[in-house]
């Protein structure tokens, strides 16, 4: 009898010691690491390479920087507005905008009701916001926007070329 | 002693008199009645989808970003300080539906264009809704790739102007803030966007 008893309060003095001991562990360990980038194929940024998009313009810079401190001076409350983007990156565009400069803030568009919403939205805010008569041919390269519209069939984002984005 | 015999000026009052109170009684009761109803503005409470938390729960409420819906109803909001009258457009579950001061829009409750308006209106706080109110736009968050509440037709600027992201204290919104969250919004004042109240948490 005294063995038996002696026997279970060994099992559960071992069972709480061990749980003492996990606990203590765990409290010690540093906490989990981010997990690791994923090994999987990884979507690239929607830049309709080759297609043929309208874009919307805010303007037209000779310098990087220039385009970049335009762009921050137009906020357009919290949603995105212009992407700063070199000229060279969209066939057509130079001829198309007219105006000298390797960097532009744009933002393009595969529908030209996206074009239009997002223009007078930005020109809401006293910004200006040209819509080019002729569609560019994107080279592909920087982001800047595609996505950001409607689809035609009202599902969601236009995520894709339409027929008139095609050459 | 004897009281002096009345006038014929006082006897003409004392006829008036009570025709006067009679019209105070009618007339008054109608005049308060009248501003309450607002011509017929009634909050009606109709319909309200539960305030989603989180993208998940605003997809499986409200659809997908820029979806046809998220953009289906439109009301006008007159801004008090530059006279411009802004067009924004919202989802179909937060508005649209008919009552007495809104046409039927095809809409599925009465939230934004008839309560939330509506109460504002009433509460003669329109003077603080200024320029700068929109709605729905396809569109992410600024400097992310993360769809705005806007995308979905769930959020409104307003006052823009005069309240510029980033800022952590409020203008002219903390007016009529109260309003809003009564109805499920959430006030962007919380991360800092005081224009901004949106029809979701977590997000």
């Amino acid at each position: 009898m005294k063995r038996s008893i002696g026997t279970a309060t060994a099992w559960t003095v071992g069972f709480l010691a061990m749980f003492g001991i996990l606990a203590l562990i765990g409290r010690a360990a540093a906490n989990g690491s981010e997990p690791a980038a994923s090994v999987g194929p990884r979507m690239t940024p929607d830049n309709g390479a080759g297609e043929l998009l309208v874009p919307v313009v805010g303007g037209v810079y000779g310098t990087r920087e220039e385009a970049v401190t335009a762009n921050a001076s137009m906020q357009v409350g919290d949603l995105q507005g212009y992407y700063v983007i070199p000229v060279a990156q969209f066939q057509g565009f130079r001829e198309g905008v007219g105006v000298p400069g390797d960097f532009a803030l744009v933002s393009v568009f595969r529908t030209d009701e996206g074009a239009q919403e997002f223009a007078e939205f930005v020109q809401s805010f006293g910004y200006p916001a040209t819509i080019l008569a002729e569609r560019v041919r994107s080279l592909g390269g920087l982001y800047a926007g595609l996505g950001q519209e409607r689809n035609l069939d009202g599902t969601g984002p236009l995520l894709g070329p339409i027929p008139e984005s095609m050459p | 002693m004897s009281s002096p015999e009345p006038t014929a000026r006082s006897r003409q009052f004392g006829r008036l008199m009570p025709v006067a109170i009679a019209v105070v009684l009618v007339v008054a009761p109608v005049l308060v009645g009248w501003h309450w109803a607002k011509l017929g503005w009634r909050d009606k409470h109709y319909n309200y989808p539960g305030t989603p938390t989180g993208y998940t729960q605003i997809v499986n409420r409200f659809g997908q970003p820029c979806n046809a819906d998220a953009s289906a109803i439109s009301m006008k909001w007159p801004a008090s300080d530059n006279g411009v009258t802004y067009t924004p457009r919202f989802h179909r579950k937060l508005g649209g539906y008919p009552t007495e001061v809104v046409s039927n829009k095809g809409g599925k409750s009465t939230n934004l264009d008839n309560d939330v308006y509506g109460h504002i209106q009433n509460a003669h706080l329109s003077q603080y809704t200024k320029s700068g109110i929109w709605g729905y736009l396809c569109r992410y968050i600024a400097g992310t790739t993360t769809w705005s509440t806007h995308a979905w037709g769930i959020a409104i600027d307003i006052s823009a102007s005069y309240e510029p992201q980033g800022s952590c204290t409020s203008t002219v919104n903390k007016n009529f803030a109260y309003i809003f969250k009564q109805h499920g919004w959430r006030w962007g004042l919380d991360f800092c966007d005081p224009m901004h109240f949106q029809y979701a948490f977590g997000y």
